[in-house]
């Protein structure tokens, strides 16, 4: 068998945690790992340490990971790091990781980290245990990860018992944020130099664009509207911004000119697959609801309880969707307030 | 006629289309009849589905990429009165066929096709998850030496949910009159129906052969189908490709149950309904008794005819494919077809394919009719039992 | 690498799958069941097919369909056949079996090497069973070739070289452009496939359509392929909890629903608050 680049005997007692950034903070994703890192180490005896990739204005982002955990930070500073390319975060974590030759590498499950995690390891020649969501710590600081396959209907456990680092992405949102930390032993930056070529870096951002609607076929979240909310499709656009979504419809509405035909979900409009689809006032008829079927959660609100939507609903509120989704936006508007300010 | 000289002639088209209309193209001598009496006319004012033209155009060999060949419901009402017997839905099929050679098809189109071919369903629901409306029910696996018919569901009433109650009506009918059925389960091919209305004849070819394989192995003889459009299939198309079974529509098969004393209704359901004939129960197979029989044999309902019935009924909108093509608003014969009921003053819109329900649910309460219910034959029998 | 021509060599990697809710753990043996699954071709390979198919129907060029697995996933390649790719190279051999995303990707670059030169791989954003997403930078990081993932739209440029990919972000949209050659990973759904085309199938289904690559056709060191090249261990499964729908109803007023479901929001969101 082919061996990594090194090995467990090489490796260092340290669970290294990729901290991806956000403008001015660190994803949450990235704190949350240092949450569970954290718990992990601990039950081994080992240092928790995070990896941060830059160019300015680290600091604040130090104190965020040290808060919630970590014994020391590797930092390298580079202008080629100033925003997330593959090719220069990859050459560059690859140096740092070689330089402190950890024995766990984790890293969020976002569209970058996986991309990063992806080329990392098959530079380290190690293995890597995708999506995880969960993981364990067993004996001899061997990790264990859990992930699903068969959309979702099969659990694997995974481990990487030989190579170093044994690496893991972990989906947002899979471990609790822990309250900050105020006692610390120690807090150690260490930096580490890199080298990066200008010339490696090939990867050209051609176009950024904030807050165009994106396409509903590949919202994370989709909010529906159907006749029972009587063309009050401006609350649903509410709520829907909130989560970070958009809106759909069921043909009615559609029909009745309340909004773009572009928007119709079901047999003869589109076929969507979020994350979550909130369903507000329709009926439920199959030719909408394959529209839904992909959906990974799906949340109802009807008044008749006898409708068929609640069929093919993970959650069911019988009750006036004018009414519900006000209150909503209100519990999720506060809710957003506790959370940036605790 | 003037117009005809700029158009570009292709005779390698027209030769194509002559031979896969096996001639019928060639019949057609323009007098217009078929325009008239689209339904399309009466929802599209001032530009009709201009069926004469397309067909000149398309024995011309003009190249078509018209959209309009996508309109066609395959309702029958045209040739019905064709003086030439034209078979106007298969042309249109036809030209839909090379549209999808020239890849000019409607967007979602391939979908449906992909779905017959991954899922065995044009409606994306998975394969294994067919035999689920029949949860609770007793329904056993189809057995030659047990059974005297395959109960064929069809792919509408195995996932439908609305759909589903009419196979779950039509299971409890056939145990009241003690027939001896089984289904096929997961294993029960799709008819290809919607491979045929949207014009891919070879695939559809296939899918045909397929069942009718899949029929063979299981020693089937006669099955009985829920939805007209898998009975018209079947007992028109089969045929072609050496089936050796028989195919009937449901109401066929319980209108002799009735005849032969072996169904009875006792239970009164006081109703006013009137009975819409689906296109290819009526128009298509001249069955336009059968569900009048049964409906006619429930004590206590009443059944009053639309003003336009039987050769003349109005179609609904939902045959040939347009089940998967999306129509605007005002252009829906649903909510032409359930005016017609409502002006009978009745409670019960009755018909007896899947389809139609589908869209005359949707046009009750697009055009405001709460108190004017859309039920299946099948679902009225049910209630007059036990 | 010299380019004869301005026509691009398309790879598209594509993966045969079982229908995923046909698939179980069996409560004994904690055991893979898929015996009596039906497969189908990994549903966003079709789309990434589609792309390769529209490239080649603007510029030219070839589509080659590659596969690494067992002999039985031939004929659903074939499909890609006669969508209108080029040609299959299926990689088959029992020394393949059981490789995780490391021998996986070594041996489809190992592949990709031998068909070189080639401008563009495309493969699915993930696969339906393993669903790891790793496949794509894993690729690309062997080949040493630049990297777009998750795109839902893609524009080739031939004259410069170059490939522009679209991918969604939060509240938005990126447009990232790379020099060729480069991997694509796209976004299921993102266009419609074109369905077969009933005249190239018999065409498709000519024996010499597919090239199937043993480990001793293709220049692969054992240690990487297979389990052997394979640092990761499965050490349990476990069928997952129902996939069905729940269908749990909740109560309240307005105040206490709303309280619960943005509960329960937080808890398959983690991006909102
Ligand atoms: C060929 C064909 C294709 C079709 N394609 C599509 C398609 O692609 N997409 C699609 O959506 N439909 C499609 N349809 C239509 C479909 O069959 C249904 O008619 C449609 O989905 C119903 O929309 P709805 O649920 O909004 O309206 P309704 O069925 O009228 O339902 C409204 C619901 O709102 C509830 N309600 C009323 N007031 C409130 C309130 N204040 N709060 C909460 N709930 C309330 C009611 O209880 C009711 O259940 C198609 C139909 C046909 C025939
Ligand atoms: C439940 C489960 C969990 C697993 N978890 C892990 C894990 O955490 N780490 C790990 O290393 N391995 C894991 N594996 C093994 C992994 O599935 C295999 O290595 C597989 O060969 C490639 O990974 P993938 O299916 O996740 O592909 P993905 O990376 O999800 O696939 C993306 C795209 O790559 C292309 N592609 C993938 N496989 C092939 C192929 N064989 N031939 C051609 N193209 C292909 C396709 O275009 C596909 O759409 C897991 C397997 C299972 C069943
Ligand atoms: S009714 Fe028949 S003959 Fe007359 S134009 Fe139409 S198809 Fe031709
Ligand atoms: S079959 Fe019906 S829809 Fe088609 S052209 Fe004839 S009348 Fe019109």
């Amino acid at each position: 068998m082919a061996t990594s680049l090194y090995g467990a005997s090489e490796a260092q007692d340290v669970i290294c945690v990729f901290l991806e950034r956000e403008g001015d903070t660190l994803q949450r994703v990235s704190l949350e790992l240092l949450s569970k890192g954290r718990e992990l180490a601990d039950e081994v005896g080992w240092k928790l340490a995070g990896l941060l990739l830059g160019y300015y204005r680290m600091l604040p982002l130090m104190g965020q990971a040290f808060e919630v955990g970590a014994d020391e930070i590797w930092v390298a500073e580079h202008p080629l790091l100033k925003t997330f390319t593959v090719e220069a975060y990859t050459s560059a974590a690859f140096q740092v990781i070689m330089n402190r030759k950890p024995s766990i590498f984790l890293c969020g499950a976002t569209p970058n980290g996986r991309d990063l995690a992806g080329r990392l390891a098959v530079k380290l020649r190690t293995g890597l245990t995708a999506d995880c969501t969960d993981l364990r710590m067993r004996e001899g600081g061997i990790l264990v990860g859990e992930v699903t396959g068969f959309g979702g209907g099969v659990l694997a456990l995974i481990k990487t018992p030989q190579h170093r680092p044994q690496m893991a992405t972990v989906r947002p949102g899979v471990f609790p944020l822990k309250p900050p930390r105020t006692e610390r032993v120690s807090r150690a930056v260490e930096i580490i130099s890199v080298t990066l070529d200008e010339a490696q870096v090939r990867t050209r951002v051609v176009e950024q664009v904030v807050g165009r609607g994106a396409d509903i076929t590949q919202s994370p979240v989709v909010v529906v509207g159907g006749r029972g909310i009587q063309g009050r499709f401006d609350l649903l656009r509410q709520l829907a911004e909130l989560l970070g979504g958009e809106v759909g419809a069921t043909r009615p509405p559609v029909d009745s000119g309340q909004i773009e035909r572009e928007r119709q979900v079901g047999q003869t409009g589109v076929v969507c697959r979020p994350k979550v689809a909130i369903v507000c006032g329709a009926s439920g008829a199959f030719q909408f609801t394959v529209g839904i079927q992909h959906a990974d959660t799906v949340i109802a609100i009807n008044t008749d309880p006898e409708a068929p939507i609640f069929e093919t609903a993970d959650y069911g509120v019988v009750g006036d969707a004018l009414q519900i989704v006000p209150a909503l936006i209100e519990a999720l508007r506060n809710s957003r307030v506790a959370v940036t300010s605790g | 006629m003037t117009q005809v000289e700029h158009l570009t002639v292709d005779d390698a088209r027209w030769d194509t289309l002559f031979e896969r209309t096996r001639g019928a193209v060639a019949l057609c001598y323009q007098c217009g009849v078929c325009t008239a009496l689209c339904p399309w006319g009466q929802v599209r004012e001032g530009k009709p589905l201009s069926v004469r033209s397309l067909l000149r155009r398309a024995q011309l060999g003009v190249p078509d990429d018209h959209e309009d060949i996508w309109l066609c419901t395959a309702c029958a009402q045209c040739e019905s009165l064709c003086p030439r017997g034209v078979p106007v839905a298969e042309v249109f099929q036809s030209l839909r066929g090379m549209a999808w050679e020239e890849r000019r098809v409607p967007k979602g189109l391939p979908s449906v096709l992909w779905s017959i071919y991954w899922n065995n369903n044009p409606w994306s629901q998975p394969p294994s998850h067919r035999s689920r409306w029949a949860k609770g029910l007793e329904v056993p696996r189809f057995d030659p030496s047990e059974h005297e018919v395959l109960y064929y569901v069809g792919c509408t009433a195995a996932y439908d949910r609305r759909a589903q109650k009419v196979a779950r009506a039509l299971v409890k009918l056939f145990q009241a009159a003690g027939v001896r059925f089984g289904t096929l389960g997961d294993e029960e091919p799709c008819c290809g129906d919607a491979a045929k209305s949207l014009g891919y004849t070879p695939y559809f070819e296939e899918i045909v052969q397929n069942a009718a394989q899949v029929f063979a192995q299981n020693g089937v003889r006669r099955l009985v189908a829920t939805s007209p459009h898998c009975f018209d299939t079947f007992r028109n198309y089969a045929p072609r490709y050496q089936a050796d079974f028989e195919a009937e529509h449901y109401t066929q098969f319980l209108d002799r149950c009735l005849s032969e004393g072996r169904l009875r209704f006792s239970r009164e359901v006081p109703l006013r309904v009137t009975f819409h004939d689906p296109c290819f129960l009526g128009r298509r197979n001249d069955e336009y008794e059968a569900p009048r029989r049964i409906l006619d044999a429930i004590p206590g309902l009443e059944r009053v005819e639309m003003a336009r019935s039987r050769q003349d009924a109005l179609c609904c909108g939902g045959g040939g494919g347009r089940m998967w093509m999306e129509t605007s608003a005002g252009e829906r014969f649903a909510n032409l077809r359930v005016q017609d009921a409502l002006a009978t003053g009745v409670q019960v819109l009755v018909t007896a394919c899947p389809f139609c329900i589908a869209c005359f649910e949707e046009s009750v309460k697009a055009v405001g009719a709460p108190n004017l219910r859309v039920m299946d034959v099948a679902e009225l029998a049910a209630m007059a039992i036990e | 690498m010299t380019y004869a021509t301005n026509e691009p060599h398309l790879v598209v990697c594509v993966k045969v799958v079982p229908k995923p809710e046909e698939v179980r753990v069996d409560p004994q043996s904690r055991r893979l069941d898929r015996a009596g699954a039906r497969s189908e071709i990994n549903p966003p390979d079709l789309n990434a097919v589609e792309f390769a198919l529209q490239i080649k129907d603007r510029f030219g060029g070839k589509v080659s369909i590659l596969s690494m697995g067992p002999p039985f996933f031939e004929p659903y390649l074939r499909i890609c056949l006669a969508m209108g790719a080029d040609h299959v190279y299926l990689l088959s051999d029992r020394l393949f079996g059981g490789a995780d995303t490391l021998a996986t990707t070594y041996t489809l670059a190992q592949a990709v090497r031998r068909l070189e030169p080639v401008d563009l791989v495309l493969c699915g954003e993930e696969s339906s069973d393993g669903a790891t997403g790793q496949v794509p930078p894993g690729l690309a990081e062997w080949l040493g070739y630049q990297q777009i993932t998750l795109v839902n739209d893609i524009e080739m440029d031939m004259s410069r070289r170059t490939v522009r990919g679209r991918r969604e972000r939060q509240g938005g949209y990126e447009i990232l452009e790379v020099p060729l050659p480069a991997v694509i990973s796209v976004k299921t759904g993102c266009n419609e496939p074109r369905f077969w085309d009933y005249r190239l199938k018999p065409w498709a289904f000519a024996p010499e359509r597919v090239t199937v690559w043993s480990a001793s056709d293709m220049d692969v060191d054992p240690e990487f392929i297979g389990l052997a090249g394979s640092p990761t261990q499965v050490v349990g499964l476990e069928q997952a909890p129902s996939r069905e729908r729940k269908r749990i109803m909740l109560s309240g007023s307005p105040q206490e629903v709303a309280q619960q479901l943005a509960a329960r929001l937080r808890e398959v969101l983690p991006l909102v608050p």
